[in-house]
């Protein structure tokens, strides 16, 4: 058993911090996410080609790194810490993963992009009526002749406004709640100028990211946007989401950790009745129970990262695991930092607003921590 | 022993539902509902205060003379539960809950001649000064400086958290006439009006991205002094009175409920998080019930209050307390109407609600598109805005110290 960083990821983990340091500012970043196009470009690329970093897990014939699943979660911690908007899990982690098991000409031609910042990808999964449940899919997709016809409605898909790609669930086979029949395509996107047969409502969310919902109605696409096998693309989706709480997880701890060293400090600086508010002891233990929060945040990160290669029910089971104890701590130390924060911890005036607002956003990101306790109930039943 | 109401209160009951049937529009309930915080939209809330005062019902509180109703508290309770129930939108507490009775305890009759007409019709609109950057909790420590200058108050310095500042055109205001060795002492209660020189009002964004709150900096401004309120250097006798106000006196539970009874109806027609209907899963059953539990005794602790206070008798910290099960019950209602919404909860939509203040940075969609439906619009804002309600008034820890001291004599 291990958990030191070899050099190799203590440098990576460095570089990243370093970089957001100097280049990565709050201010900055919240308003052109909240007006402008939402992300920057420039960062993106600087992770790209001057960290290189996006090609993190792809493997080296890609442009990739070769790395694993710690490697992400140094960069996910590093980017949470700095509240990065740009979308390293939708691109990396979930369209990284996917493609690459995919296979195929098609998805190979992509990951080069990925690596290099050219290539967005957003996953359209979740369905107005779906929930959180990847295989509860309406959305049909039809062959017909060389090419396949797609129908149905998505929703809240992350990045969406920003991707070059999209990576669409439909239903080749089946019924509605089948696990078998879903197939995965890929549709070569532009928000603005959208495909025929492609509606978009684009919109920012809570945490200053953006997402769309979308309407196909009979989009055509070539034989060659359908990934992997027809109808069998749900376990690589299952890993994908999977990949993306680990990732979501080590985001949430660095969030966190700034989120409580910011509480501690204005404690120690707020002076009410004649003395630091610190000095109170409900609000020493207040603190005290967000760190335990934090450091079991953190064993939580690991036990997800950690378990990512195993078979696919030890996996689900530690992933969920680790979304149930994100979630809880992702409340308690967001909410209990704006208490100790008082009325300013209300507003946009300090950093701690953005953090709460991101954390709120991880607790309802891939399923709320009831599903995730649903999960493992009935993965641990006797 | 009963819960009932008496016949007669059953009548009056009737009065006001057949009151609020006819008056209430579908905008004004369509504002009432979508409220993201306690605070109404402004012009609703102005709207819905016009058509009460012309029933004579917008300031039930006041003493007859001057406006009020001759009602018992238990009529005071039906109608503010039947107007909550109703999904009336809520009247600004500043002027008619609060300052109004100052006025009428502590005013000169000039005082009481120009300014209780005013607030019953709306043409005053107050705001309150208590809070500075560096007093929340402890508010004896305010420092805004008032120096004495024939026949004026010269007032510097900033005030905090001031709720529709820019909306308002009076503000009542706690400020330093001189410094003693009770903190307490020397603090003078004031009456602004906003438009006199040397007041600048900046508006702070809050995470809802709704500039509701605001700090505002007063640079040597002029006040009469005739406009102070009872005696210089006596504020906090003034504003200790008010608090009773500010903390008591409303029905917590009927809008509790409310929250509650919408939320079981939206998720009648919701998928739960495995796609199933969410009224369905039991996970969500249960914390709805306890939720539902909660405002039900909640309910009957404001009963007891209200019957403590209609025999005359002190009902104690009780308001320290029902503050506290209010605005957490409250909170976690939030909470579960957020986890409702599903993935639509991350969606930042306030084009689709009826906001408490202007919006910062914002631009709507140019076909007003919504994802979902206007609950689940609603859903994050109220999240956020109602964080708020376990700091202002008093902090909960605030409370909890003085449940500690009053309650059990520790």
């Amino acid at each position: 058993m291990d958990f030191a960083f070899t050099k190799e990821q203590e440098l990576l983990r460095d570089t990243v911090t370093g970089f957001l340091a100097n280049r990565y500012d709050l201010e900055k970043s919240r308003g052109i996410a909240k007006s402008g196009v939402g992300w920057q470009p420039t960062i993106w690329q600087g992770l790209a080609k001057e960290l290189d970093i996006l090609g993190v897990t792809l493997a080296e014939n890609v442009g990739g790194m070769g790395g694993g699943p710690v490697e992400t979660m140094i960069i996910a911690e590093a980017l949470g810490h700095a509240l990065v908007v740009e979308p390293f899990v939708d691109t990396v982690v979930i369209g990284g993963g996917l493609l690459s098991r995919a296979g195929g000409d098609r998805a190979m031609a992509l990951l080069p992009g990925i690596a290099s910042g050219d290539v967005l990808t957003a996953l359209a999964a979740l369905e107005p009526t779906s929930g959180y449940t990847l295989h509860d899919v309406t959305t049909t997709a039809r062959r017909d002749g060389d090419s396949w016809v797609l129908n149905g409605a998505k929703t809240v898909v992350s990045s969406g406004p920003l991707a070059t790609h999209l990576l669409v669930t439909a239903r080749t086979s089946g019924t509605r709640r089948d696990t078998a029949g879903v197939s995965l395509f890929v549709v070569d996107f532009d928000a603005d100028n959208p495909p025929t047969g492609v509606e978009v409502h684009g919109y920012r969310t809570i945490d200053d990211r953006r997402a769309a919902d979308l309407v196909f109605d009979n989009l055509n696409l070539p034989a060659d946007a359908l990934l992997g096998i027809d109808g069998d693309a749900l376990a690589s989706i299952e890993l994908a989401i999977d990949e993306a709480i680990a990732a979501v997880a080590a985001e949430a701890v660095g969030l966190m950790r700034k989120v409580l060293a910011d509480t501690v400090e204005y404690t120690k600086q707020r002076q009410q009745f004649g003395q630091p508010i610190s000095s109170f002891q409900v609000l020493q233990h207040r603190m005290v129970d967000m760190y335990i929060e934090l450091e079991q945040s953190i064993a939580a990160a690991y036990l997800a990262t950690l378990n990512l290669g195993a078979d696919a029910a030890q996996r689900a089971k530690a992933v969920s695991a680790a979304k149930v104890t994100i979630g809880r701590a992702a409340r308690f130390i967001g909410q209990n930092a704006v208490q100790l924060h008082g009325g300013m911890g209300m507003t946009e005036e300090l950093a701690i607003g953005h953090y709460f607002k991101r954390l709120t956003a991880i607790e309802n990101e891939f399923g709320p921590a009831d599903l995730h306790i649903a999960r493992y109930a009935a993965l641990t039943r006797p | 022993m009963d819960l009932d109401w008496s016949p007669a209160e059953s009548e009056f009951r009737d009065e006001v539902r057949a009151f609020l049937e006819e008056k209430l529009t579908p905008e004004l309930r369509r504002a009432g509902r979508l409220m993201t915080s306690v605070y109404s939209d402004h012009e609703a809330s102005l709207e819905w205060q016009r058509i009460l005062h012309e029933r004579g019902w917008a300031a039930p509180a006041w003493p007859v003379e001057y406006g009020g109703c001759d009602w018992t508290l238990t009529q005071h309770y039906i109608f503010s539960r039947e107007s909550t129930l109703a999904g009336a939108p809520l009247l600004s507490p500043m002027g008619i809950r609060m300052v109004a009775h100052a006025i009428v305890a502590f005013g000169t009759p000039e005082q009481k001649t120009f300014h209780l007409p005013r607030i019953l019709t709306g043409e005053v609109f107050f705001c309150q000064g208590y809070s500075e950057p560096e007093a929340g909790s402890d508010l004896a420590s305010l420092s805004m400086a008032a120096v004495d200058d024939g026949d004026d108050l010269v007032c510097t310095g900033s005030k905090i958290w001031t709720t529709h500042a820019t909306e308002a055109n009076w503000m009542f205001c706690l400020v330093r006439t001189s410094r003693e060795e009770k903190k307490q002492r020397g603090i003078t209660f004031v009456l602004i009006d906003m438009n006199t020189p040397g007041i600048e009002v900046r508006p702070l964004v809050m995470t809802s991205g709704e500039e509701v709150q605001n700090q505002v900096f007063f640079d040597s401004v002029r006040v009469p002094k005739a406009n102070v309120l009872g005696k210089i250097g006596d504020g906090w006798t003034v504003a200790k009175y008010l608090l009773v106000f500010e903390r008591g006196g409303g029905a917590a539970a009927p809008m509790l409920q409310v929250m509650a009874n919408s939320l079981a109806s939206a998720a009648a027609q919701q998928p739960g998080p495995d796609g199933r209907p969410l009224i369905d899963d039991p996970v969500f059953a249960a914390k709805l019930a306890e939720a539902r539990i909660r405002a039900d005794v909640l309910e009957i602790l404001e009963f007891r209050t209200l019957a403590a206070l209609a025999r005359g008798e002190n009902p104690g910290p009780a308001a320290s307390m029902i503050k506290i099960l209010g605005t957490e019950l409250s909170q976690k209602l939030t909470e579960l109407i957020l986890e409702a919404a599903g993935p639509r909860g991350r969606v930042y939509q306030p084009h689709a609600t009826a906001p408490g203040g202007p919006l910062s940075e914002f631009t709507p969609p140019a076909d007003g598109y919504v994802s979902g439906d206007e609950w689940q619009a609603v859903a994050p804002l109220r999240y956020f805005n109602d964080r708020a309600g376990s700091i202002y008034a008093g902090s909960n820890e605030i409370q909890r110290n003085i449940l500690a001291k009053a309650g059990l004599g520790l």
